[in-house]
Protein backbone atom coordinates (compact mmCIF):
# COMPACT_ATOMS: atom_id res chain seq x y z
CA UNK A 1 0.00 0.00 0.00
CA UNK A 2 1.39 3.88 -0.81
CA UNK A 3 0.05 6.47 1.54
CA UNK A 4 1.14 9.85 0.87
CA UNK A 5 0.18 12.49 3.86
CA UNK A 6 0.27 15.89 3.87
CA UNK A 7 2.90 16.48 1.42
CA UNK A 8 4.01 19.61 0.06
CA UNK A 9 6.92 20.08 -2.26
CA UNK A 10 8.98 23.07 -2.90
CA UNK A 11 11.32 23.95 -5.08
CA UNK A 12 13.85 26.50 -4.09
CA UNK A 13 15.27 28.48 -7.22
CA UNK A 14 16.44 30.86 -4.98
CA UNK A 15 15.73 32.96 -1.81
CA UNK A 16 13.50 35.13 -3.95
CA UNK A 17 11.89 32.32 -6.19
CA UNK A 18 9.95 29.28 -4.98
CA UNK A 19 8.23 26.65 -6.74
CA UNK A 20 5.40 25.07 -4.94
CA UNK A 21 5.36 21.95 -6.74
CA UNK A 22 2.82 19.92 -4.40
CA UNK A 23 0.15 21.47 -1.54
CA UNK A 24 -0.49 19.19 1.53
CA UNK A 25 -1.13 15.54 -0.52
CA UNK A 26 -3.27 13.22 0.87
CA UNK A 27 -3.02 9.92 -1.18
CA UNK A 28 -3.72 6.25 -1.04
CA UNK A 29 -3.30 3.64 -3.52
CA UNK A 30 -4.11 0.01 -2.49
CA UNK A 31 -1.69 -2.84 -3.76
CA UNK A 32 -2.46 -4.25 -7.19
CA UNK A 33 -4.83 -0.93 -8.17
CA UNK A 34 -4.01 1.30 -11.43
CA UNK A 35 -4.06 4.23 -11.14
CA UNK A 36 -3.76 7.43 -13.48
CA UNK A 37 -3.02 10.80 -12.18
CA UNK A 38 -4.09 13.12 -15.14
CA UNK A 39 -3.58 17.13 -15.46
CA UNK A 40 -1.70 19.48 -17.02
CA UNK A 41 1.99 19.91 -17.47
CA UNK A 42 3.89 21.50 -14.49
CA UNK A 43 0.89 19.93 -12.30
CA UNK A 44 2.82 17.92 -10.29
CA UNK A 45 1.73 14.49 -11.47
CA UNK A 46 5.70 13.76 -12.18
CA UNK A 47 6.62 15.24 -8.64
CA UNK A 48 4.42 12.26 -6.70
CA UNK A 49 5.72 9.99 -9.04
CA UNK A 50 9.56 10.72 -7.92
CA UNK A 51 8.30 10.81 -4.37
CA UNK A 52 6.57 7.16 -4.04
CA UNK A 53 9.82 6.37 -6.48
CA UNK A 54 11.90 7.28 -3.88
CA UNK A 55 13.93 9.83 -6.09
CA UNK A 56 13.50 13.18 -4.54
CA UNK A 57 12.16 13.77 -0.87
CA UNK A 58 9.13 15.84 0.24
CA UNK A 59 9.77 19.44 1.93
CA UNK A 60 7.25 17.80 4.40
CA UNK A 61 5.51 15.41 5.04
CA UNK A 62 5.31 11.41 4.77
CA UNK A 63 5.52 9.05 2.02
CA UNK A 64 4.94 5.32 3.10
CA UNK A 65 5.00 2.73 0.83
CA UNK A 66 4.27 -1.52 2.79
CA UNK A 67 4.80 0.61 6.00
CA UNK A 68 8.04 2.00 5.16
CA UNK A 69 9.18 5.40 5.21
CA UNK A 70 10.60 6.35 1.98
CA UNK A 71 11.15 9.84 2.07
CA UNK A 72 12.95 9.22 5.32
CA UNK A 73 15.70 6.62 3.64
CA UNK A 74 19.43 7.59 3.08
CA UNK A 75 19.90 7.29 -0.87
CA UNK A 76 21.97 4.33 -0.36
CA UNK A 77 19.02 2.82 0.74
CA UNK A 78 16.71 4.59 -1.41
CA UNK A 79 18.16 3.06 -4.73
CA UNK A 80 18.05 -0.64 -2.80
CA UNK A 81 14.54 0.27 -1.96
CA UNK A 82 13.86 1.27 -6.15
CA UNK A 83 15.96 -1.85 -7.17
CA UNK A 84 13.64 -3.93 -5.21
CA UNK A 85 10.15 -2.35 -5.58
CA UNK A 86 9.98 -0.28 -8.61
CA UNK A 87 9.78 -0.67 -12.32
CA UNK A 88 9.72 2.98 -14.40
CA UNK A 89 8.93 3.83 -17.98
CA UNK A 90 9.40 6.86 -19.21
CA UNK A 91 8.67 8.90 -21.92
CA UNK A 92 11.47 8.89 -23.56
CA UNK A 93 11.93 5.25 -23.10
CA UNK A 94 16.18 6.28 -21.33
CA UNK A 95 17.25 3.21 -23.03
CA UNK A 96 20.69 2.98 -24.15
CA UNK A 97 20.57 3.09 -27.88
CA UNK A 98 24.04 1.77 -28.74
CA UNK A 99 23.65 -1.67 -26.16
CA UNK A 100 21.54 -4.45 -27.69
CA UNK A 101 17.58 -5.31 -26.07
CA UNK A 102 19.03 -7.91 -23.91
CA UNK A 103 21.82 -5.46 -22.49
CA UNK A 104 19.16 -2.88 -21.78
CA UNK A 105 16.83 -5.18 -20.40
CA UNK A 106 19.43 -6.86 -18.21
CA UNK A 107 20.82 -3.22 -16.89
CA UNK A 108 19.02 -3.09 -13.55
CA UNK A 109 19.91 -6.51 -12.57
CA UNK A 110 23.57 -6.28 -12.52
CA UNK A 111 24.07 -4.86 -9.35
CA UNK A 112 22.59 -8.03 -7.86
CA UNK A 113 25.93 -10.32 -9.60
CA UNK A 114 23.19 -12.61 -10.45
CA UNK A 115 24.65 -15.66 -12.73
CA UNK A 116 24.76 -16.19 -16.38
CA UNK A 117 21.39 -18.75 -16.18
CA UNK A 118 19.39 -16.41 -13.72
CA UNK A 119 19.69 -14.00 -15.76
CA UNK A 120 18.50 -15.77 -19.43
CA UNK A 121 15.37 -17.40 -17.21
CA UNK A 122 14.56 -13.61 -16.06
CA UNK A 123 15.33 -12.16 -19.50
CA UNK A 124 13.65 -14.76 -21.20
CA UNK A 125 10.24 -14.13 -18.88
CA UNK A 126 10.02 -10.72 -19.61
CA UNK A 127 10.86 -10.64 -24.05
CA UNK A 128 8.47 -13.33 -24.24
CA UNK A 129 5.80 -11.75 -22.17
CA UNK A 130 6.28 -8.04 -24.04
CA UNK A 131 6.72 -10.12 -27.44
CA UNK A 132 9.95 -8.55 -28.27
CA UNK A 133 12.01 -12.25 -28.10
CA UNK A 134 12.29 -12.04 -32.28
CA UNK A 135 14.74 -8.35 -31.39
CA UNK A 136 16.24 -9.64 -28.13
CA UNK A 137 20.22 -9.52 -29.91
CA UNK A 138 19.18 -5.96 -32.16
CA UNK A 139 20.74 -2.76 -31.03
CA UNK A 140 18.29 -0.62 -29.98
CA UNK A 141 18.63 2.46 -32.17
CA UNK A 142 17.31 -0.37 -34.84
CA UNK A 143 14.24 -0.47 -33.21
CA UNK A 144 10.72 1.38 -34.05
CA UNK A 145 9.18 3.48 -30.95
CA UNK A 146 6.61 0.63 -30.39
CA UNK A 147 9.29 -1.90 -30.40
CA UNK A 148 11.58 0.79 -28.04
CA UNK A 149 8.63 1.59 -25.55
CA UNK A 150 8.35 -2.94 -25.53
CA UNK A 151 11.67 -2.74 -24.57
CA UNK A 152 10.96 -0.26 -21.89
CA UNK A 153 8.27 -1.69 -20.11
CA UNK A 154 10.68 -5.32 -20.42
CA UNK A 155 13.27 -3.58 -18.51
CA UNK A 156 10.75 -2.00 -15.78
CA UNK A 157 9.61 -5.61 -15.27
CA UNK A 158 13.22 -7.19 -15.37
CA UNK A 159 13.31 -7.32 -11.85
CA UNK A 160 9.56 -8.47 -11.25
CA UNK A 161 8.80 -5.05 -8.90
CA UNK A 162 5.59 -4.83 -7.37
CA UNK A 163 5.35 -1.06 -7.86
CA UNK A 164 5.05 0.22 -12.06
CA UNK A 165 5.56 3.77 -12.54
CA UNK A 166 5.07 5.27 -15.84
CA UNK A 167 5.70 9.18 -16.30
CA UNK A 168 3.84 9.90 -19.56
CA UNK A 169 4.67 6.41 -21.34
CA UNK A 170 2.62 7.60 -24.68
CA UNK A 171 3.98 10.88 -25.10
CA UNK A 172 6.17 9.62 -28.11
CA UNK A 173 3.99 7.20 -29.73
CA UNK A 174 1.30 7.50 -31.80
CA UNK A 175 -2.67 6.29 -31.37
CA UNK A 176 -1.72 2.41 -32.30
CA UNK A 177 1.04 2.01 -30.14
CA UNK A 178 -0.38 3.96 -27.37
CA UNK A 179 -3.51 1.60 -27.43
CA UNK A 180 -0.90 -0.71 -27.66
CA UNK A 181 0.69 0.31 -24.79
CA UNK A 182 -2.79 -0.02 -23.17
CA UNK A 183 -3.49 -3.46 -24.06
CA UNK A 184 0.11 -4.00 -22.37
CA UNK A 185 -0.78 -2.15 -19.09
CA UNK A 186 -3.95 -4.67 -18.87
CA UNK A 187 -1.47 -7.77 -18.77
CA UNK A 188 0.70 -5.77 -16.05
CA UNK A 189 -2.48 -5.39 -14.08
CA UNK A 190 -3.27 -9.00 -14.62
CA UNK A 191 -0.24 -9.67 -12.76
CA UNK A 192 -0.97 -7.97 -9.44
CA UNK A 193 1.27 -5.29 -9.71
CA UNK A 194 0.38 -1.49 -8.46
CA UNK A 195 0.31 0.48 -11.72
CA UNK A 196 0.53 4.42 -11.17
CA UNK A 197 0.84 6.77 -14.83
CA UNK A 198 1.11 9.97 -14.93
CA UNK A 199 -0.44 11.14 -18.17
CA UNK A 200 -2.30 13.96 -19.84
CA UNK A 201 -3.30 11.70 -22.60
CA UNK A 202 -7.32 11.50 -23.10
CA UNK A 203 -6.56 7.83 -24.42
CA UNK A 204 -6.18 6.83 -20.99
CA UNK A 205 -9.22 8.58 -19.60
CA UNK A 206 -12.32 6.38 -18.86
CA UNK A 207 -10.63 3.26 -19.20
CA UNK A 208 -12.62 0.38 -17.55
CA UNK A 209 -10.31 -1.65 -16.02
CA UNK A 210 -8.54 1.74 -14.45
CA UNK A 211 -9.36 1.84 -10.66
CA UNK A 212 -9.03 5.24 -9.92
CA UNK A 213 -8.14 8.89 -12.16
CA UNK A 214 -6.91 11.31 -10.09
CA UNK A 215 -6.59 15.41 -11.26
CA UNK A 216 -4.22 16.82 -10.06
CA UNK A 217 -4.28 20.80 -10.55
CA UNK A 218 -1.55 23.67 -9.17
CA UNK A 219 -0.25 20.65 -6.79
CA UNK A 220 -3.69 20.06 -5.54
CA UNK A 221 -5.63 16.69 -5.98
CA UNK A 222 -8.75 18.30 -7.42
CA UNK A 223 -10.82 15.38 -7.89
CA UNK B 1 60.64 29.17 9.32
CA UNK B 2 61.46 26.20 7.15
CA UNK B 3 59.48 26.19 4.12
CA UNK B 4 60.43 23.25 2.23
CA UNK B 5 57.72 21.54 -0.10
CA UNK B 6 56.53 19.12 2.50
CA UNK B 7 55.77 21.43 5.05
CA UNK B 8 54.04 23.68 2.28
CA UNK B 9 51.91 21.04 1.31
CA UNK B 10 50.87 20.31 4.93
CA UNK B 11 50.21 23.91 5.12
CA UNK B 12 47.90 24.36 2.42
CA UNK B 13 46.00 21.28 3.35
CA UNK B 14 45.43 22.80 6.54
CA UNK B 15 44.12 26.21 5.53
CA UNK B 16 41.74 23.95 3.31
CA UNK B 17 40.87 21.54 6.60
CA UNK B 18 40.40 24.70 8.67
CA UNK B 19 38.03 26.56 5.71
CA UNK B 20 35.78 23.09 5.28
CA UNK B 21 35.98 21.65 8.91
CA UNK B 22 35.06 25.20 10.03
CA UNK B 23 31.92 24.94 7.77
CA UNK B 24 31.11 21.39 9.16
CA UNK B 25 31.77 22.76 12.77
CA UNK B 26 28.31 25.15 12.32
CA UNK B 27 26.56 22.61 10.38
CA UNK B 28 27.28 19.53 12.77
CA UNK B 29 26.15 21.91 15.69
CA UNK B 30 23.12 22.96 13.96
CA UNK B 31 22.24 18.83 12.88
CA UNK B 32 23.15 17.86 16.59
CA UNK B 33 20.66 20.56 18.37
CA UNK B 34 17.68 20.16 15.86
CA UNK B 35 17.69 16.85 14.69
CA UNK B 36 14.83 14.56 15.39
CA UNK B 37 14.85 11.28 13.00
CA UNK B 38 10.82 11.04 13.80
CA UNK B 39 10.22 13.94 12.61
CA UNK B 40 8.70 14.88 8.48
CA UNK B 41 8.88 18.32 9.13
CA UNK B 42 10.51 20.67 6.77
CA UNK B 43 13.14 21.29 9.33
CA UNK B 44 14.02 18.10 10.07
CA UNK B 45 13.87 17.04 5.72
CA UNK B 46 16.18 19.75 5.55
CA UNK B 47 18.95 18.50 8.42
CA UNK B 48 19.05 14.97 6.75
CA UNK B 49 20.02 16.85 3.26
CA UNK B 50 22.59 19.16 5.15
CA UNK B 51 23.39 15.80 7.25
CA UNK B 52 25.02 14.04 4.05
CA UNK B 53 26.85 16.91 3.07
CA UNK B 54 28.42 17.75 6.30
CA UNK B 55 29.41 14.03 6.82
CA UNK B 56 30.75 14.23 3.36
CA UNK B 57 33.08 16.83 4.24
CA UNK B 58 34.12 15.66 7.79
CA UNK B 59 34.88 12.40 5.79
CA UNK B 60 36.62 13.43 3.51
CA UNK B 61 38.89 15.48 5.76
CA UNK B 62 39.57 12.57 8.42
CA UNK B 63 40.14 10.15 5.33
CA UNK B 64 42.87 12.52 4.67
CA UNK B 65 44.07 13.33 7.51
CA UNK B 66 44.87 9.65 8.84
CA UNK B 67 47.34 8.52 6.22
CA UNK B 68 48.78 12.01 6.46
CA UNK B 69 50.18 11.63 9.82
CA UNK B 70 52.51 9.55 8.09
CA UNK B 71 53.37 12.24 6.12
CA UNK B 72 54.03 14.30 8.74
CA UNK B 73 56.71 11.86 10.07
CA UNK B 74 58.00 11.68 7.06
CA UNK B 75 58.17 15.63 6.38
CA UNK B 76 60.08 15.76 9.97
CA UNK B 77 62.73 12.64 8.99
CA UNK B 78 62.62 15.02 5.69
CA UNK B 79 63.62 18.39 7.82
CA UNK B 80 65.64 16.56 9.99
CA UNK B 81 69.09 17.36 7.06
CA UNK B 82 68.79 21.07 6.98
CA UNK B 83 68.92 21.14 10.60
CA UNK B 84 71.80 21.32 12.65
CA UNK B 85 72.69 18.70 15.10
CA UNK B 86 69.36 16.63 13.90
CA UNK B 87 69.60 13.07 12.78
CA UNK B 88 66.11 11.97 11.98
CA UNK B 89 63.10 13.45 13.10
CA UNK B 90 63.37 13.59 16.68
CA UNK B 91 65.49 16.43 16.24
CA UNK B 92 62.96 18.55 14.52
CA UNK B 93 60.43 17.50 17.20
CA UNK B 94 62.78 19.04 20.17
CA UNK B 95 63.91 22.08 18.29
CA UNK B 96 60.79 23.89 19.33
CA UNK B 97 58.61 24.06 22.67
CA UNK B 98 55.36 22.62 20.15
CA UNK B 99 57.24 19.56 18.91
CA UNK B 100 56.45 16.84 21.34
CA UNK B 101 52.75 18.61 22.46
CA UNK B 102 52.00 18.93 18.44
CA UNK B 103 53.03 14.93 18.23
CA UNK B 104 50.94 13.80 21.70
CA UNK B 105 48.36 15.55 19.72
CA UNK B 106 48.63 14.19 16.16
CA UNK B 107 48.33 10.59 18.22
CA UNK B 108 44.70 11.00 19.82
CA UNK B 109 43.84 12.83 17.09
CA UNK B 110 44.57 10.36 14.49
CA UNK B 111 42.56 7.64 16.64
CA UNK B 112 39.36 9.97 17.74
CA UNK B 113 39.44 10.68 13.73
CA UNK B 114 39.61 6.99 12.30
CA UNK B 115 37.02 6.59 15.84
CA UNK B 116 34.26 9.40 13.71
CA UNK B 117 35.22 7.03 10.27
CA UNK B 118 33.80 3.98 11.70
CA UNK B 119 30.81 5.52 13.47
CA UNK B 120 30.19 7.44 10.05
CA UNK B 121 30.51 3.96 8.16
CA UNK B 122 28.09 1.83 10.62
CA UNK B 123 25.43 4.99 10.82
CA UNK B 124 25.44 4.44 7.16
CA UNK B 125 25.08 1.19 7.04
CA UNK B 126 21.82 1.61 8.99
CA UNK B 127 18.48 3.47 7.23
CA UNK B 128 17.48 4.48 11.04
CA UNK B 129 20.65 6.31 10.73
CA UNK B 130 21.42 5.57 14.45
CA UNK B 131 24.93 7.48 14.53
CA UNK B 132 24.54 10.69 13.30
CA UNK B 133 23.55 12.90 16.63
CA UNK B 134 26.21 11.16 18.05
CA UNK B 135 29.12 11.56 15.41
CA UNK B 136 28.08 15.43 14.67
CA UNK B 137 28.17 15.93 18.36
CA UNK B 138 31.43 13.84 18.51
CA UNK B 139 32.69 16.04 15.94
CA UNK B 140 32.09 19.38 17.46
CA UNK B 141 34.10 18.16 20.00
CA UNK B 142 37.05 16.65 18.52
CA UNK B 143 36.60 19.78 15.99
CA UNK B 144 38.54 21.94 18.78
CA UNK B 145 41.77 19.14 18.73
CA UNK B 146 41.64 19.33 15.22
CA UNK B 147 41.97 23.61 15.07
CA UNK B 148 44.09 23.03 17.91
CA UNK B 149 46.60 20.70 15.92
CA UNK B 150 46.24 22.54 13.20
CA UNK B 151 47.41 25.98 14.97
CA UNK B 152 50.10 23.94 17.01
CA UNK B 153 51.42 22.30 13.75
CA UNK B 154 51.79 26.26 12.02
CA UNK B 155 53.54 27.55 15.08
CA UNK B 156 56.04 24.86 15.17
CA UNK B 157 57.48 25.03 11.68
CA UNK B 158 57.12 28.75 11.75
CA UNK B 159 59.26 28.44 14.68
CA UNK B 160 61.60 26.20 13.64
CA UNK B 161 64.81 28.25 13.24
CA UNK B 162 67.16 26.48 10.66
CA UNK B 163 71.17 28.44 12.23
CA UNK B 164 69.63 27.02 15.89
CA UNK B 165 71.57 23.63 16.87
CA UNK B 166 69.45 21.43 17.97
CA UNK B 167 69.91 17.80 19.92
CA UNK B 168 70.45 14.40 18.11
CA UNK B 169 68.32 11.69 19.22
CA UNK B 170 71.15 10.10 20.34
CA UNK B 171 71.04 12.79 23.17
CA UNK B 172 67.34 13.48 24.12
CA UNK B 173 66.50 9.46 24.36
CA UNK B 174 69.96 8.61 26.15
CA UNK B 175 69.35 6.73 29.03
CA UNK B 176 71.76 9.75 30.99
CA UNK B 177 69.50 12.64 29.61
CA UNK B 178 67.26 14.19 32.53
CA UNK B 179 63.95 14.53 30.28
CA UNK B 180 61.07 12.35 31.89
CA UNK B 181 61.58 10.15 28.53
CA UNK B 182 64.77 8.92 29.74
CA UNK B 183 63.09 7.35 32.95
CA UNK B 184 61.67 4.19 30.74
CA UNK B 185 64.83 3.52 29.69
CA UNK B 186 66.28 2.30 32.65
CA UNK B 187 63.42 0.29 33.41
CA UNK B 188 64.00 -3.33 33.62
CA UNK B 189 63.86 -5.24 30.13
CA UNK B 190 62.04 -8.42 31.61
CA UNK B 191 59.56 -6.35 33.11
CA UNK B 192 59.29 -5.08 30.08
CA UNK B 193 58.57 -8.00 27.92
CA UNK B 194 56.36 -9.49 30.55
CA UNK B 195 54.14 -7.03 30.28
CA UNK B 196 54.65 -6.69 26.58
CA UNK B 197 53.82 -10.45 25.88
CA UNK B 198 51.83 -10.75 28.87
CA UNK B 199 49.05 -8.06 27.84
CA UNK B 200 49.33 -9.50 24.26
CA UNK B 201 48.68 -13.08 25.77
CA UNK B 202 45.41 -11.72 27.05
CA UNK B 203 44.39 -10.03 24.04
CA UNK B 204 44.47 -13.58 22.82
CA UNK B 205 42.31 -15.06 25.68
CA UNK B 206 40.13 -12.29 25.43
CA UNK B 207 40.06 -12.44 21.27
CA UNK B 208 38.83 -15.91 22.65
CA UNK B 209 36.18 -15.30 25.10
CA UNK B 210 34.80 -12.39 22.95
CA UNK B 211 34.72 -9.90 25.90
CA UNK B 212 34.41 -6.89 24.01
CA UNK B 213 35.06 -4.23 26.75
CA UNK B 214 37.86 -5.63 28.28
CA UNK B 215 39.28 -6.55 24.93
CA UNK B 216 39.05 -2.72 24.08
CA UNK B 217 40.75 -1.81 27.44
CA UNK B 218 43.80 -4.21 27.01
CA UNK B 219 44.13 -2.13 23.32
CA UNK B 220 44.75 0.98 25.19
CA UNK B 221 46.68 -0.55 27.30
CA UNK B 222 48.75 -2.25 24.55
CA UNK B 223 49.39 0.97 23.15
CA UNK B 224 51.71 2.38 26.12
CA UNK B 225 52.98 -0.86 26.48
CA UNK B 226 54.37 -1.61 22.76
CA UNK B 227 55.45 1.98 22.48
CA UNK B 228 57.27 2.18 25.21
CA UNK B 229 58.85 -1.58 24.53
CA UNK B 230 59.64 -0.64 21.11
CA UNK B 231 61.68 2.64 21.97
CA UNK B 232 63.20 1.14 25.44
CA UNK B 233 63.66 -2.62 24.01
CA UNK B 234 63.08 -3.70 20.39
CA UNK B 235 64.22 -0.32 19.27
CA UNK B 236 67.78 -1.29 20.46
CA UNK B 237 67.70 -4.61 18.02
CA UNK B 238 66.34 -2.76 14.92
CA UNK B 239 69.59 -0.51 15.61
CA UNK B 240 71.25 -3.40 17.27
CA UNK B 241 72.96 -0.30 19.35
CA UNK B 242 72.08 -1.26 23.02
CA UNK B 243 72.33 2.74 23.61
CA UNK B 244 69.98 3.94 20.94
CA UNK B 245 66.49 4.56 21.75
CA UNK B 246 65.16 7.11 19.17
CA UNK B 247 61.52 6.48 17.63
CA UNK B 248 61.95 7.95 14.75
CA UNK B 249 65.60 6.71 12.75
CA UNK B 250 63.37 3.34 12.30
CA UNK B 251 62.02 5.42 9.99
CA UNK B 252 64.59 5.91 7.63
CA UNK B 253 66.09 4.40 4.50
CA UNK B 254 68.78 2.29 6.80
CA UNK B 255 66.34 0.51 8.84
CA UNK B 256 63.81 -0.07 5.35
CA UNK B 257 61.45 2.21 6.82
CA UNK B 258 60.28 -0.34 9.13
CA UNK B 259 59.33 2.20 11.24
CA UNK B 260 56.17 2.30 9.14
CA UNK B 261 55.45 -0.59 9.60
CA UNK B 262 55.49 -1.14 13.10
CA UNK B 263 53.62 2.11 13.52
CA UNK B 264 50.73 1.29 11.19
CA UNK B 265 49.91 -2.02 12.24
CA UNK B 266 50.35 -0.91 15.69
CA UNK B 267 48.00 1.70 15.12
CA UNK B 268 45.44 -0.46 13.27
CA UNK B 269 45.83 -3.25 15.45
CA UNK B 270 44.82 -1.80 18.45
CA UNK B 271 42.50 0.69 17.05
CA UNK B 272 40.44 -1.82 15.49
CA UNK B 273 40.32 -3.24 19.19
CA UNK B 274 39.28 -0.64 20.65
CA UNK B 275 36.47 0.32 18.47
CA UNK B 276 35.31 -3.01 19.64
CA UNK B 277 34.44 -1.18 23.26
CA UNK B 278 33.02 2.15 21.80
CA UNK B 279 30.49 1.38 19.09
CA UNK B 280 27.18 -0.86 19.19
CA UNK B 281 27.92 -2.72 16.23
CA UNK B 282 26.19 -6.02 14.61
CA UNK B 283 27.75 -9.06 16.28
CA UNK B 284 29.24 -9.78 12.31
CA UNK B 285 30.85 -6.57 12.45
CA UNK B 286 32.19 -7.03 15.71
CA UNK B 287 33.74 -10.40 15.24
CA UNK B 288 35.14 -8.62 11.56
CA UNK B 289 36.93 -6.14 14.10
CA UNK B 290 38.07 -8.43 16.70
CA UNK B 291 39.80 -10.57 13.55
CA UNK B 292 41.40 -7.31 12.17
CA UNK B 293 42.43 -5.82 15.41
CA UNK B 294 44.43 -9.33 16.33
CA UNK B 295 45.97 -9.72 12.79
CA UNK B 296 47.55 -6.42 13.10
CA UNK B 297 48.16 -6.73 16.85
CA UNK B 298 49.75 -10.03 16.10
CA UNK B 299 51.71 -9.28 12.72
CA UNK B 300 53.29 -6.14 15.34
CA UNK B 301 54.18 -8.45 17.86
CA UNK B 302 55.56 -10.95 15.49
CA UNK B 303 58.05 -7.92 13.33
CA UNK B 304 59.16 -6.51 16.92
CA UNK B 305 60.05 -9.97 17.59
CA UNK B 306 61.91 -11.11 14.74
CA UNK B 307 64.84 -8.67 15.59
CA UNK B 308 65.96 -9.63 18.86
CA UNK B 309 66.06 -13.56 17.74
CA UNK B 310 67.97 -12.81 14.59
CA UNK B 311 70.35 -10.64 16.61
CA UNK B 312 70.15 -13.72 19.04
CA UNK B 313 70.82 -16.25 16.55
CA UNK B 314 73.79 -13.88 14.77
CA UNK B 315 75.34 -13.29 17.90
CA UNK B 316 74.83 -15.78 20.28
CA UNK B 317 74.23 -13.02 22.68
CA UNK B 318 71.25 -10.75 23.80
CA UNK B 319 71.96 -6.68 23.95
Amino acid sequence: MIELKNINKVFEVNKNNKVIALQNINLSIDDGEIVVLKGASGSGKSTILSLIAGLSKPTSGEVIVDKKHIAKLPDNFASIYRRDNIGFIFQKYNLISTLSVSDNILLPLIPLNLDFDELNSKLDIVINRFNISHKKDSIVKNLSGGEQQRVAIARANINNPKIIIADEPTANLDEKLSLNFIEQLKELKSLGKTIIIATHDPLFFGLDFLDREIAINGGKIVL
Amino acid sequence: MILSPEVLTIFILNILFFIFGTIAFFLSVKIYLGWDNESVEQSQYKLEKQSFLTATIIKYIFAIKVPLFLFFIFTLDKISNVLVGAMCGAGVVDATPYGIYLFILKIINLYLFAYWLVLHNEDMKNEKLPFTKMKFGFYSIVYFLFIAELVIEGLMFSSIDIDKMVSCCGTIYSSSSTSYISTIFSLDSTILLVLFYGTFSLIILFYKLKFRYIYAILNILFIIISLITLIAFFGTYIYELPTHYCPFCFLQKDYYYVGYILYTTLFLGTFYGIVIGFIDKSKLEIEKSFKKSLIFNLLYVLIVTVYPVIYFLKNGVWL
